[in-house]
């Protein structure tokens, strides 16, 4: 079953055409990790679906529904603040500089969608925020303010504040770039463990051996276009766009 | 000193109905431009530019004017605008609007210190924006807010003795009278002047008080 459809995607910052024309689509469950040098578009992409930024053409169709706009071509305009909210609120996301809230503790910051997006009673959203610190492994750490938790810490907060919101969808933007190298280990941890339990997971990554373990199907991105797609097994070991086999050759694979 | 509790006893009425106008006029302006300095900050470091652009225009008019004609404008000039404003009146709309403008640019200042990733952050759990304001931005912003919002309610206090030329009965004004009365010149400013230090001081640890809470442990 399809749960995300991206159509004819474009996007441009002023004359900067950044997605030219993007074709994804992503059944329930799987996993798909993006690809690709700096500059392809892949974290625009995301953000799109988040509708952390607007986009200038084709549709985003998110478990049937498109989202973002109404109308079509010169009645074509953007939801408003609220209808927006609520379709965010569908698919869940993850920084790269986790972007925790800092005058939250661990536990406040999963808290504050709970109650305040899902109106959750407080008693309620503390259960329900304590179990996902359990599963994230923090739940020592529940009332610790960000600034004192380590990176990977921080991360797998970030982590469970989004997956609290028991979004349909998950985004994760290059989530462990930000951390030192023996941290990034218990952030893909993580990450393997939900993808073992059929979250559905959209990874922009670059961290290659974990995109061909854990994605089903991996992405290779190159100037604002797919250039090559395919289960990850098989296009890890043979990547048939030339410029993926050049990408994948400096990233040691 | 005997003769001067004499005096005072005579003027006690008098210098607590001063005292107390100067802390109500003084803790409503606070209020109030607080409130209008919250808008104004919000407005000039989210708004677009139609909103902006006069806030911003308000905003450095007033914070250019001093507050003593500021007082005399509000008292004399709004008159021909079919307003008509008491003394206290005029002079907490002066204040409240200085106060405001030095708010707008402090509560600009904070807010845009947070990095915009904060904002995105809300929208991913699906906060609406009013709803980050209030959980994500304005709470992280008052850590900074609280140590000048201190020091802006001690300078409203100050600027208050100004209203004295208006004829509103605040402390100065009374003090004033009453020197006019007895002549103990340095006897009653020297209490004046140690009222104003003791409701200064009052708010200052009422500050500390409040940085202390909104502080990151």
């Amino acid at each position: 079953m399809t749960l995300l459809a991206i159509r004819g995607l474009t996007k441009n910052f002023g004359p900067v055409e950044i997605l030219k024309g993007v074709d994804l689509e992503v059944n329930k469950g799987e996993v798909v990790s993006i690809i690709g040098a700096s500059g392809s578009g892949k974290t625009t992409l995301l953000r799109c679906v988040n509708l952390l930024e607007d986009f200038n053409g084709g549709e985003i169709v998110l478990d049937g529904v498109a989202i973002g706009y109404t109308g079509a071509g010169s009645a074509r305009r953007r939801l408003g603040e609220r209808e927006l909210a609520r379709q965010r609120a569908m698919t869940g996301m993850v920084f790269q500089s986790f972007n925790l809230f800092p005058h939250l503790t661990a536990l406040g910051n999963v808290m504050l969608g709970l109650t305040k997006v899902r109106h959750m009673a407080k008693r309620e959203a503390q259960q329900l925020a304590m179990s996902w610190l359990a599963r994230v492994g923090l739940d020592d750490r529940a009332t610790h303010l960000p600034s004192q938790l380590s990176g990977g810490q921080q991360q797998r907060v970030a982590i469970a504040r989004a997956l609290a919101m028991d979004p349909k969808l998950v985004l994760l933007d290059e989530i462990t770039s930000a951390l030192d190298p023996e941290l990034v280990g218990e952030v893909l941890n993580t990450i393997k463990l939900l993808a073992k339990e059929g979250t559905t997971m959209l990874i922009v990554t670059h961290e290659m051996r974990f995109a061909r373990d854990v994605a089903h199907r991996t992405i290779f991105m190159d100037g604002g276009l797919i250039a090559e797609q395919g289960p990850s097994a098989k296009l890890f070991r043979n990547p048939k766009n030339a410029r993926l086999k050049e990408f994948l050759k400096r990233a040691n694979m | 000193m005997e003769h001067f509790l004499h005096e005072l006893w005579i003027a006690r009425w008098a210098l607590a109905q001063g005292l107390l106008l100067t802390v109500e006029i003084s803790a409503a302006s606070i209020l109030c431009g607080s409130l209008i300095g919250l808008l104004a900050g919000i407005g000039l470091t989210y708004g677009k530019w139609p909103l902006r652009l006069p806030i911003r225009a308000a905003v450095d008019s007033i914070r250019g004017i001093p507050v003593l004609v500021l007082i005399l404008a509000s008292f004399y000039l709004l008159t021909f605008a079919g307003i008509n404003l008491t003394a206290v009146e005029s002079g907490l709309f002066a204040l409240s609007i200085f106060c405001g403008a030095h708010m707008g640019e402090i509560i600009r200042g904070a807010l845009q210190s947070i990095p915009v990733t904060q904002i995105d952050a809300g929208r991913a759990i699906g906060l609406t924006f009013p709803k980050i304001l209030i959980y994500v931005l304005i709470p992280q912003a008052m850590r900074q807010i609280m140590p000048v919002w201190v020091n802006t309610g001690a300078e409203l206090v100050k600027a208050s003795t100004l209203l004295s030329v208006i004829g509103t009965g605040e402390l100065l004004l009374r003090t004033q009278e009453i020197v006019g009365r007895n002549f103990m010149t340095l006897e009653f400013y020297a209490l004046c002047g140690f009222l104003y230090f003791l409701i200064n001081s009052v708010i200052e640890r009422l500050g500390k008080f409040a940085s202390r809470r909104f502080a990151l442990q």
